[in-house]
């Protein structure tokens, strides 16, 4: 090892200032106090046993999951042939429509959201979880396109000529062919665009209504001090399972890109 | 229709936009025969067996393959399979799975598909391997199974795009010879593509020489190392020397000429040529040359020159011989008998030709 240089220290310090309060959250969260505040008066798992006991949280997380799932799926699927297409073919208007598919990633959410709303009440869709789902599936299209564009990025043509060649159609090959080798970027793609929707709180804000998803009961909990903590035991516990579903979603998406022969 | 040909391919073009990667292309291929389409890359011959294949649809022409107009029919119905430069073997499938895909979809029996997946894989000497993965195979299994899958489908006609080329040197030759026993075995007609002229020398009957989207010249590997149909073709199959020369007379099959160096000499008419001229080129094959230190005895052409260097083969030693008024030096093989080379850059040669081996390639285009 070599005396670390000012870029490491600069780096260090740059990461400690970005996880640092994340890291306090699961932290709090098992202390045994209302008050979110050092010193630490000890230690309890009574806030994470409470949480089993309340039905609006369990309603909210069921819609979360609700949403997050469809959404998964919506986003996915469209991905999967949008970028067979972008992968495969060349035609007038590929590198527009690639942009505008993308676009969700730079557009700020509040835009995105209020602008929803506003579309979703002229065309009769009153705020609900639907409304939810088409916003997600909006913004997690990106992601999805993305993850599947790089499982079909290193899949050989020739391998659905080949099946082609063999007397499979279309559908055949697309089912026997296609869907098994790019199987490892559609886990990925699913696990990512469910992250994406389950931590989403501004559009499901504007457009949840009267249900709720988790990131939206949890900013109507944070007015009340004395579920704080509460809140951040359940905080602490989506954290967990974000970072778990992305660990285990960059599993598949490298798998995806290393079974090509 | 005619009974031999299994194929015929009539007019053929195709269209990239502007650009031309077949023209007019007009092909019969006989029953059971080794076919193959030679010619550099972008030569258009993968477009064309694509063609074949129904993977592309031609801008105009008819392929025909056993009688039946293929227009409209798609790959999939098509009595052709194909094995791919790549060869595409499904990853996610074990050899097994991999060689029975398409007998899947035909409604075959369980047991009429395992059987057959047996005699294929023993065909291509990959038998008892069905349960090995396919990230597991080597190059040269990899190109035996899909060779097997193709076959199995007991196809009219095989395709074959390039399929030794991703192989070492060592391999390729092995699965050349192989290939060609099965190819007589079977009786199937094999079309391949290739842009390497020893392996299309070795395995067709006959080979189809492509330039530029057009078919330059067909004949058996011999008639085309002996009497190609331009310079173009000259030079891609085999080595040659280029010479010029002037016709002095002319008279039923033969040329009378006059060359620098070698002087004059009565040559055969090459029957292939399309354009002849009074003045022609003509090419002599570096192996129908003698080299000696004096003037070589009963050779028809002689001349003297300068050894300018050597290139040692192994098998053959090639001497590239400098001659007063021959512009690029005269390249001579002799086969290496006692594992020397005979002579240095520098020394003076001779160089003597027989009239037979001096190939009359006609109308010289520089002129």
């Amino acid at each position: 090892m070599t005396r670390p240089s000012g870029l490491a220290i600069y780096a260090f310090v740059y990461l400690a200032f970005l996880y640092l309060p994340v890291l306090f959250l699961p932290l709090f969260s098992f202390n045994d106090g209302t008050i979110v505040a050092f010193p630490i008066k000890g230690w309890t798992f009574e806030w994470y046993r409470q949480l089993a006991g309340q039905d609006t949280l369990i309603r909210a997380l069921m819609n979360s999951l609700l949403v997050g799932l469809v959404t998964a799926l919506f986003a996915t699927s469209m991905g999967l042939f949008a970028a067979r297409a972008y992968e495969r073919y060349t035609f007038r208007g590929k590198e527009a429509s690639e942009g505008l598919v993308m676009l969700p990633l730079v557009i700020p959410g509040i835009i995105v959201a209020s602008s929803m709303l506003v579309l979703f009440i002229s065309i009769g869709i009153k705020p609900s979880l639907t409304a939810v789902i088409l916003g997600h599936t909006f913004l997690a299209l990106p992601f999805s396109v993305s993850i599947m564009k790089s499982a079909f990025d290193d899949f050989d043509a020739s391998l659905e000529e080949a099946a082609f060649d063999l007397g499979s159609g279309a559908v055949e090959t697309f089912r026997r062919v296609t869907l098994p080798i790019v199987a490892p970027g559609i886990v990925a793609s699913l696990l990512v665009t469910f992250t994406v929707s389950f931590d989403e709180f501004v559009l499901a804000f504007f457009l949840s209504g009267n249900q709720p998803t988790l990131p939206v009961y949890i900013w109507s909990q944070i007015r009340f001090p004395a579920k704080l903590p509460n809140t951040l035991a359940l905080g602490s516990l989506l954290l967990l399972a974000s970072v778990v579903l992305l660990v285990v979603a960059e599993y598949f998406r490298r798998r995806s890109s290393k079974s090509k022969i | 229709m005619t009974e031999t040909n299994i194929i015929q391919l009539k007019g053929l073009d195709k269209q990239f936009g502007k650009f031309t990667a077949v023209s007019n292309l007009t092909l019969d291929l006989r029953q059971g025969e080794f076919f193959s389409l030679l010619g550099p890359s972008g030569c258009g011959k993968t477009t064309a067996l694509r063609m074949i294949a129904g993977f592309q649809e031609p801008t105009a022409g008819k392929i025909i393959i056993d009688g039946q107009d293929m227009a409209g029919i798609a790959a999939n119905k098509r009595p052709t399979n194909m094995v791919f430069q790549s060869y595409a073997i499904f990853p996610h499938l074990n050899v097994g799975n991999n060689v029975a895909y398409g007998l899947r979809n035909r409604g075959i029996s369980k047991s009429d598909i395992e059987k057959r997946v047996s005699e294929a894989l023993e065909m291509v000497e990959l038998g008892g391997l069905q349960s090995r993965e396919a990230t597991e195979l080597s190059g040269g299994q990899r190109q035996r199974v899909a060779l097997a899958r193709a076959l199995v489908m007991r196809p009219k006609v095989l395709l074959l795009d390039e399929p030794l080329s991703a192989l070492d040197k060592k391999l390729r030759e092995q699965m050349q010879f192989e290939m060609r026993q099965l190819q007589q075995e079977l009786g199937i007609t094999f079309v391949m593509v290739t842009h390497d002229q020893y392996e299309a020398m070795t395995m067709s009957d006959r080979i189809g020489v492509m330039f530029d989207g057009k078919l330059m010249q067909v004949d058996a590997p011999p008639t085309l190392y002996a009497k190609p149909c331009n310079k173009d073709v000259a030079s891609f199959i085999g080595e040659m020397n280029f010479l010029p020369a002037q016709v002095t007379a002319e008279s039923g099959d033969s040329l009378t000429i006059s060359t620098p160096g070698f002087g004059g000499m009565t040559i055969e008419k090459n029957p292939n040529i399309v354009q002849s001229g009074r003045d022609i080129e003509i090419g002599i094959r570096p192996e129908q040359l003698e080299i000696s230190v004096s003037r070589p005895e009963g050779y028809d052409g002689t001349v003297q020159g300068k050894v300018r260097n050597v290139a040692f083969y192994g098998e053959n030693v090639h001497y590239h011989v400098q001659v007063d008024g021959i512009e690029r030096p005269i390249a001579a093989s002799v086969p290496n008998y006692f594992h020397t080379v005979d002579y240095r850059p520098g020394e003076p040669v001779w160089l003597g030709v027989q009239a037979a081996s001096v190939i009359d390639l006609g109308q010289d285009q520089s002129k």
